[in-house]
C-alpha cells in the first residue's frame, strides 16, 4: 500500500509539529508555508523551557533532515477541493530568483538593493531589502516581489493603484483614468462613494497618514468632464452571437454587462424594476453624495457600448424568470438588497406608512422625487450608512430636528467614521445606547416613539460587545416621521416557486466562489443578493467575476 | 531632517506634503434644504501633490543591481514560478505564521509608546538572528534595559489562553534574564490554576522574575524620556512602578485565509 500523503497548511510552530507527528506515523508529508522559511524558530507557548536549552525549537532541525517530509516554502495554496475523501490541491511555489547552489554568501546583492522595507518578519523592528537570507541557517537567499502592492491586493477589483496615482504625480490624468476603466467603469461614481479599503491598507499611514486614493480617482474621472471630453469605450471586432440578460442595472450588472461587451458579446440586455439606473448608487446614495448627473453619464458611456438597459421591467412581474432563462443563453443576477428590514417592535405594522417608513423606500422615493412630507421630527435608527444618509437626507429636506437612535456606542458604529462626523457637524442629533421599545401614535398617525437606554455587556461571536437594556430607562422622543435603517434583505420573489436554487439562510444566492455560477446552469449572481448589503466595489468586483464565469461557460458549451 | 513616527522613518521632500489632503466641502449652511454635493473635489495642485505622496510600494523593483553585482551568476529573474498540482489523502490546517493578534486594552499604550512592544516582538529581539542580535533593548533609545514589565494584554480570556500566554511570558524571562546582568522582570496576569499546578513552583526558582498575580491596568508616560508608569492590582491593591520596557502578552487571531479555508473544507483549525 502506498504511504499516506498528508498536506500541512501553514510552516510555524504548530505545523513543524504536526508535520513530525504525521511522518513519524509513516505519512508522506508536505507542508507548505507562504513565508520563505519555515517559521518554527518560535518559542513554544506550551512548554516551559530551561535557561540551558537551546533557543531555536530543535523541531525544525528533524523537519528539515525528514525523508518523508517535504518543505514548499514560498508557496501560496491556489485553491483546494474536496472529492470523495481525496483532497486536490492547485499550489504556486514562488521562485526564489536565486540559484542558491551558485550564491557564495558575499551579500553583495544585498548591499546594492535600493529597496528598504519593514521587515514583517522581525515584526517591523527593522529595514531589509528585497534581496533576503531571512534564514540564517540555510543562508538560503530570494528575492522577494509580491504579486501587487498592499493598496490593490486590498482593492476587491485590485485596481492598479500605484500606477493611476503615479500617472497623476506625473499630470497625465487621462492616462491615469484608462488605467482605471481597464478595471472598472464606474471611476467618477466610486470615487465619491468607496469606502476605500485600499486607503485602510495604505503603507504610508505607518509614516504619517495614508494617501487619499479614493479622491484621486474622482480627481482624474472630474477632469475627463471639466475638459468635456466624451469618451468611447472600444469592444472588439469579432463578436460572439449568445444572448446575455443581466437583472438589475446596478454596479454588479454595470459591471458584467461592461466585461462581457469587452470580451465581444454583442446580444446584452439589463432589465431594471426602477426607472433609473445605478441601484442603489441612485435609490440609496443621495444626490449630496454622488450626483444623479454623473452616475447617468457613466451609465450612458456604458449603453453606448450596445448594451441595451430596459427600465420598468421587474423580472417576476413583466417578464417572468423562467422565460427570461429560456429567451437567454446566460443570465446574470445582480438585484441588490432593497428591502428594508423591521424593527420588530409594538406598533410598528400599525403605522406602517402612517409616519414610519423603512429607509430602502425613504431615500428611494426621495432619490425618485417623491419625497415625503418633511414635517416635524424625524427618528432614523441604525448605526450603518444607510441611517446615516436616511438622517442627511431628512436633514436637507427639511425636518425640524434630526434623531439616528444607536444601541451601541459611536466606537461600534458600522457607518463610516466620515460619515458619522458629517451628520453630527451638520446638527443631526445622535443618541448612542438607545434602542426603540414601541412606535407611538395618535389619530392614526406616528406620534413618537418609546425608547430604552442600554449598555454595554458580554462580548457576542463578531467580538462586539452585546448591547443590553436599562431596566427602567424608558423615556419617549416626540416624532411624526420614524425611519428604520437597520439592515437590508433581499426580495427573491421573482424567482418564483421552485426554482431550485441553493438559497442560504440568510435569503441569499449560493454561488461558486471562482466563477459566480448558481447551481442552475447557466444563471449566475453576485453582488447584494449574493453577499447581502455590501460596498459597491465588492459588488463590481462580483460583476466582473461573472463576466469571466459567464465567457467561460458559454465557450465551453 | 529625517522624521520619526512610532520608530519609523520617512524623508520628506520639498514638493511631497506629509499631511494627507483635505476635501474641500460646502459650508454647513449652504447644505440646508438642497442636495447640491458636499465634497468638491481637490484643485489640480493638490491632486498633484498628493499623489506625490504614494511611496510606490513594491517589492523587487526590478532594477537588476544586485543582477550587475552578483559575481557567480547566481541572481536569475528567469527562474518561474512553479504550479503543482498535488493530490492529498489528508489535509492539516494550522494558523501559520501570520502574526495579527486580538486587540487588547488600549490603555496599556501599545502603539502610543515606543517601548511598549508586543510578545512577538519581544520574542524576535530575543532571537540570536533577530533585529538587536539577541539583545534586551529599548526600542526608544536603545539602552539596554534592566526592568522589564510583562503585562497580560486579554485578561478576560479562557484559561488555556491565559495559561499558554503565561508559560510564553515566562519562557520569554528566562531567556531575557539569561542575556541580561541586573535585569529584574515583573509578569503581570491572572496566574490560572492550570499554570499553579504545573508551573508555577519551577518558575518561582528563576532569579530575577517575580510573577504577579493581579490585572495591569494601564501603561502611562509623562516625558518622552521618561519611565513607563505601569498600574496593576494586587490583591485588590492597585500598584504603579517604573520600567524602561513593557512587553503586552497578546492572542493570536486566525489569518482570514485560513479561517475561510476552513469555512470551506469544514475543518477546524489545529
Amino acid at each position: 500500500m502506498e504511504d499516506k500523503k498528508v498536506l500541512i497548511v501553514g510552516g510555524g510552530p504548530d505545523g513543524v509539529r504536526a508535520a513530525l507527528e504525521k511522518a513519524e506515523d509513516g505519512a508522506m508529508v508536505t507542508i507548505l508555508e507562504k513565508f520563505p522559511t519555515l517559521g518554527a524558530e518560535r518559542i513554544p507557548r506550551d512548554r516551559l523551557i530551561k535557561p540551558d536549552e537551546a533557543f531555536a525549537n530543535p523541531d525544525l532541525d528533524k523537519v528539515r533532515n525528514h525523508s518523508d517530509i517535504k518543505i514548499l516554502t514560498y508557496s501560496d495554496l491556489k485553491k483546494v477541493t474536496r472529492e470523495n475523501g481525496t483532497v486536490h490541491a492547485n499550489i504556486l511555489k514562488r521562485s526564489l530568483r536565486i540559484d542558491n547552489t551558485k550564491c557564495n554568501d558575499c551579500k553583495a546583492c544585498i548591499k546594492v538593493c535600493p529597496v528598504n522595507m519593514f521587515d514583517d518578519f522581525d515584526e517591523a523592528f527593522s529595514f531589509r531589502t528585497a534581496v533576503d537570507y531571512c534564514n540564517s541557517e540555510t543562508s538560503e537567499y530570494n528575492i522577494y516581489k509580491e504579486d501587487m502592492p498592499v493598496c490593490q491586493q486590498a482593492c476587491p477589483v485590485n485596481l492598479d493603484i500605484r500606477t493611476y496615482v503615479g500617472l497623476i504625480a506625473d499630470g497625465k490624468y487621462l492616462d491615469s483614468l484608462a488605467t482605471i476603466r481597464d478595471r472598472l467603469p464606474l471611476p467618477g461614481s466610486i470615487g465619491r462613494v468607496c469606502p476605500h479599503p485600499c486607503e485602510t491598507a495604505c503603507n504610508r499611514q505607518y509614516l504619517d497618514e495614508a494617501i487619499s486614493i479614493c479622491f484621486l480617482k474622482r480627481y482624474v474621472a472630474d477632469v475627463e468632464i471639466n475638459e468635456e471630453i466624451e469618451p468611447v469605450y472600444e469592444t472588439p471586432e469579432k463578436k460572439h452571437p449568445e444572448k446575455i440578460a443581466i437583472i438589475g442595472a446596478g454596479p454588479a450588472g454595470l459591471t458584467c454587462a461592461y466585461d462581457l461587451a469587452r470580451i465581444g458579446y454583442k446580444h446584452i440586455k439589463i432589465f431594471e424594476a426602477l426607472p433609473v439606473p445605478g441601484g442603489y448608487l441612485w435609490v440609496g446614495i443621495p444626490e449630496y453624495r454622488l450626483p444623479k448627473k454623473l452616475l447617468q453619464r457613466e451609465v450612458d458611456l456604458i449603453s453606448n457600448m450596445g448594451i441595451d438597459i430596459q427600465y420598468n421591467t421587474r423580472i417576476g412581474k413583466d417578464i417572468s424568470f423562467e422565460d427570461l432563462k429560456n429567451d437567454y443563453d446566460a443570465v446574470f443576477i445582480g438585484a441588490g438588497c432593497h428591502r428594508g428590514l423591521k424593527l420588530r417592535v409594538p406598533g410598528e405594522d400599525e403605522y406602517e406608512g402612517k409616519g414610519i417608513v423603512d429607509c430602502v423606500t425613504f431615500l428611494r422615493d426621495q432619490a425618485l422625487g417623491n419625497p415625503m412630507e418633511a414635517k416635524g421630527k424625524l427618528i432614523v435608527i441604525g448605526g450603518g450608512n444607510a441611517a446615516i444618509d436616511s438622517a442627511r437626507v431628512g436633514w436637507r429636506m427639511g425636518f425640524d430636528e434630526v434623531y439616528i437612535l444607536y444601541r451601541r456606542t459611536k466606537k461600534e458604529m458600522p457607518a463610516n467614521p466620515w460619515e458619522i462626523d458629517a451628520a453630527e457637524h451638520e446638527g443631526v442629533i445622535i443618541q448612542y445606547l438607545a434602542a426603540p421599545v414601541e412606535i407611538l401614535g395618535k389619530n392614526g398617525r406616528v406620534s413618537g416613539m418609546k425608547c430604552i437606554k442600554m449598555e454595554l455587556g458580554e462580548s457576542d461571536e463578531s467580538g462586539r460587545r452585546r448591547p443590553v437594556p436599562i431596566e427602567g430607562s424608558e423615556y419617549t422622543i416626540d416624532a411624526e416621521t420614524i425611519v428604520p435603517a437597520i439592515s437590508q434583505g433581499t426580495d427573491l420573489e421573482f424567482l418564483g416557486e421552485d426554482h431550485g436554487f441553493d438559497i442560504n439562510r440568510w435569503n441569499t444566492f449560493e454561488i461558486d466562489e471562482e466563477t459566480g455560477a448558481t447551481n442552475v446552469p447557466g444563471v449566475f449572481a453576485g453582488g447584494d443578493v449574493v453577499t447581502g448589503p455590501g460596498i459597491a466595489i465588492g459588488a463590481i468586483a462580483a460583476g466582473k467575476k461573472a463576466a469571466t464565469g459567464i465567457h467561460k461557460y458559454l465557450r465551453s458549451k | 531632517m529625517i522624521y520619526e513616527k512610532e520608530k519609523r522613518y520617512i524623508i520628506p521632500f520639498d514638493d511631497v506634503p506629509s499631511d494627507r489632503a483635505e476635501m474641500p466641502e460646502i459650508t454647513v449652511d449652504e447644505r440646508r434644504r438642497n442636495f447640491v454635493e458636499v465634497e468638491t473635489g481637490f484643485p489640480e495642485e493638490v491632486a498633484v501633490a498628493e499623489a506625490k505622496r504614494c511611496l510606490s510600494c513594491r517589492r523587487c523593483l526590478g532594477c537588476a543591481l544586485c543582477w550587475a553585482e552578483c559575481k557567480p551568476e547566481a541572481i536569475n529573474f528567469d527562474i518561474p514560478d512553479e504550479e503543482l498540482d498535488l493530490d492529498f489523502a489528508e489535509i492539516v490546517l494550522t494558523k501559520g505564521q501570520d502574526n495579527s493578534f486580538h486587540p487588547f486594552n488600549s490603555e496599556l499604550g501599545y502603539g502610543s509608546y515606543a517601548d511598549v512592544i508586543t510578545d512577538l516582538q519581544f520574542e524576535r529581539m530575543l532571537s540570536p538572528t533577530g533585529p538587536t542580535d539577541g539583545l534586551v533593548v529599548s526600542p526608544l533609545d536603545g539602552e539596554i534595559a534592566t526592568r522589564i514589565a510583562i503585562v497580560q494584554g486579554n485578561t478576560d480570556e479562557d484559561e488555556t489562553h491565559l495559561l499558554s500566554s503565561l508559560v510564553l511570558g515566562v519562557n520569554e524571562s528566562i531567556l531575557a534574564l539569561d542575556k541580561t546582568e541586573d535585569l529584574e522582570v515583573v509578569l503581570v496576569s491572572p496566574v490560572c490554576q492550570a499554570f499553579k499546578e504545573k508551573f508555577l513552583s519551577d518558575s518561582e526558582k528563576i532569579g530575577g522574575l517575580k510573577i504577579v498575580d493581579g490585572v495591569p491596568e494601564s501603561v502611562e508616560k509623562g516625558q518622552k524620556e521618561e519611565p513607563l508608569k505601569v498600574t496593576f492590582s494586587e490583591d485588590g491593591q492597585s500598584k504603579k512602578e517604573n520600567f524602561d520596557l513593557v512587553v503586552v502578552l497578546t492572542k493570536p487571531k486566525v489569518s482570514p485565509e485560513i479561517a475561510s479555508l476552513s469555512k470551506k473544507l469544514k475543518q477546524e483549525i489545529m
